[in-house]
């Protein structure tokens, strides 16, 4: 790897740091930079726009996504992914608002350094949501692993997946959380699975949490729980 | 039922023509620059070899570079291929119904193909492992992620920062085996390079004689004729492009190739700069985090931007400025008699002393015959032998009209 030395280590059961930039891009309705470590994606919405006849339905909206790697075509692997994004993006979309109409989400991938299907959910999730594109809930992706020493990892770097014995990712709605996709990878246990799937949920509620913080600062409120000084000083 | 909002394009209208036109007549533009002003410059290095993203303004491109083995051409048996790929679809969105694709993607494929393997820039014989058997393959992705004018620069100083920083692993071949060893075993290889070429845009539009550099998508769409010129950092011409209706003459595209390749030679410098930059980080590593594309956040401190890297240099250029002012107001009353108006609005508005002054700065570089030839006839490109003639006649014509 080309990076040198090592980022520091985040403990196995804490995700790492996230950060995003909204509307980052100009052409677009609602555009996101989306990072979690050292991984980063851009999402990018346009919607509700005319759709080609072909695609049209006339009880709902078309959704069209897609996913860019970053050298090269998209090849399986991508197309995977993508499947994934427009499966959850399905379920969570309230499609029935603009009939006749085409939602067009892209994601593009700046660095992959680990649990990019986690990272390309919640970016096109955030996109949505700063586009201003209707959606029954919200939904966060979180990606665990099993190393060959049996401990489960949350949100693993690319470093620590080269050793992994089982790998799952996870998306959870905002209303109930409800599984919205499930994605596993090599031999566990069912208890094991278990143990994963309340760790990320878990997990998931601090995405939710970082999701509803950077949108208030976005739009130019306080995130709550935090009162700053000017606050304090008109009260 | 919807209108196309997002994909509808600045300056597509009569109103925003005439009114960029308008403004133009008296050298103003829309974000206050000078008409020899640039935007900044931001490179953001990937955490791996040959992964860039620059930025130039609002206009955002990534370029990627990769390597494999491959088989050479029977015709070139011992050299290294180098491939370009331009994409223009997703997150950029200009890829959808737009009847101006096509011709963008041709012309941004064409630029590039010209300037970077045309011109030859990189050694590709170097890349050759076995003669007829083994060569490298390099492959350059550049995708478009945001388009506010100007792609052409930005990709092509992205392409050139992504194939100058990128390392390819050794690699040896003995008795028909061929070893590739990582880096950990032995050092990456950078490519090696003939010279650095990058690439200056220049709109022109018929209210001003005045070619306006680096102009925004706006500018760009209401613009009358563009020019790119790429130049490297010999200050040796290695691609034009010139189209559009604007009867052009000699001496506007001249003041272009001077001030071009003056911003060619300044933004080598630069990359070479970041660069630099960039490897002091990465030695650094262990102590500090290294942090790739999370440069690109906006909290992040250190930026690489063309203005806070070229500080010193841009000061010593001032300095030469105020030298040759003299001369300058001499260049600037060039008279003409169709844009006697503007002339004297220019003189009004305090012209930007240094496009002028790059005029006669390096007045020695360019032989003044050699330079013109493919340049005149903007509107269609006929074959070589009576084009030349034709712009001969040109050349002699241009006096009587002025």
């Amino acid at each position: 790897m080309n990076i040198p030395g090592k980022t520091e280590k985040v403990a196995n059961d804490k995700l790492r740091e996230m950060q995003c930039e909204f509307n980052p891009l100009s052409r677009c309705d609602g555009s996101v930079m989306y990072c979690q470590g050292a991984t980063v994606v851009i999402s990018a919405v346009l919607g509700p726009i005319e759709v080609k006849t072909q695609n049209l339905s006339i009880d709902g909206s078309y959704l069209e996504c897609n996913y860019r790697p970053k050298a090269g075509l998209p090849q399986v692997k991508e197309r995977i992914r993508e499947a994934a994004v427009r499966d959850v993006l399905e379920l969570a979309l309230l499609s029935e608002a603009y009939p006749r109409s085409k939602m067009s989400l892209q994601i593009q991938e700046l660095e992959d350094r680990g649990s990019i299907d986690a990272c390309a959910l919640n970016s096109a999730c955030l996109a949505m949501l700063i586009g201003g594109l209707p959606l029954k809930c919200s939904f966060a992706a979180v990606h665990c692993i099993i190393n060959d020493q049996g401990e489960y990892v949350l949100d693993p770097d690319q470093r620590e997946t080269v050793h992994q014995r089982a790998s799952f990712t996870f998306a959870f709605d905002s209303l109930e959380g409800n599984l919205l996709l499930v994605q596993t990878k090599g031999s566990f246990k069912i208890a094991e699975f278990n143990d994963v799937e309340s760790l990320c949920r878990s997990a998931s509620a601090e995405i939710f949490r970082f999701y509803r913080n950077n949108i208030a600062n976005y739009h130019c409120r306080r995130p709550e729980g935090q009162k700053t000084s000017e606050d304090n000083m008109e009260t | 039922m919807f209108m196309n909002t997002g994909l509808f394009e600045p300056g597509k209208t009569k109103t925003e023509r005439k009114f960029v036109q308008q403004a133009v007549k008296q050298s103003q533009r829309l974000d206050g620059r000078k008409s020899g002003e640039s935007r900044n410059v931001e490179i953001t290095f990937g955490g791996e070899y040959g992964s860039v993203i620059v930025a130039l303004g609002e206009t955002k491109v990534m370029a990627q570079v990769t390597c494999d083995m491959g088989t050479p051409t029977t015709s070139r048996p011992n050299e290294g291929k180098l491939q370009l790929f331009v994409t223009l679809a997703g997150v950029s969105y200009l890829d959808s119904v737009q009847k101006t694709h096509d011709k963008r993607s041709l012309t941004l494929n064409s630029l590039l193909e010209r300037t970077f393997r045309t011109s030859r820039c990189v050694d590709l014989e170097s890349l050759c492992v076995a003669s007829e058997l083994h060569v490298w393959c390099i492959r350059v992705d550049v995708n478009v992620l945001n388009h506010d004018g100007n792609l052409y620069d930005a990709s092509t100083i992205a392409v050139l920062a992504a194939l100058m920083h990128f390392r390819r692993p050794d690699v040896t071949f003995t008795d028909g085996e061929l070893r590739t060893y990582t880096e950990k075993e032995r050092d990456m290889i950078p490519l090696l390079f003939l010279h650095y070429p990058v690439s200056v845009t220049y709109c022109i539009y018929t209210s001003n004689f005045q070619p306006f550099v680096d102009p925004t998508l706006l500018e760009e769409n209401c613009a009358d004729s563009t020019i790119i010129l790429s130049f490297n950092s010999y200050q040796e011409l290695c691609t034009l492009n010139a189209g559009g209706t604007v009867p052009t003459d000699v001496r506007t595209i001249m003041q272009c190739a001077r001030s071009a390749a003056n911003r060619c030679k300044a933004m080598v410098t630069f990359v070479r700069k970041a660069l630099d930059l960039d490897e002091q980080q990465r030695l650094q590593g262990s102590t500090r985090k290294y942090t790739g594309m999370l440069g690109l956040m906006a909290k992040s401190s250190q930026k690489l931007s063309f203005r806070t890297l070229m500080k010193g240099e841009q000061k010593q250029e001032q300095q030469q400025q105020h030298k040759s002012e003299d001369m300058d107001i001499e260049a600037e009353a060039r008279p003409s008699a169709k844009l006697e108006e503007c002339v004297a609005e220019n003189v009004e508005n305090d012209q930007p002393a240094q496009e002028e002054d790059l005029r006669m700065d390096a007045s020695g570089w360019l032989p003044q015959e050699a330079e013109p030839e493919p340049i005149i006839d903007l509107t269609k490109q006929g074959p070589g032998k009576p084009k030349r003639k034709r712009n001969k006649g040109n050349k002699k014509k241009q006096p009587q009209s002025s």
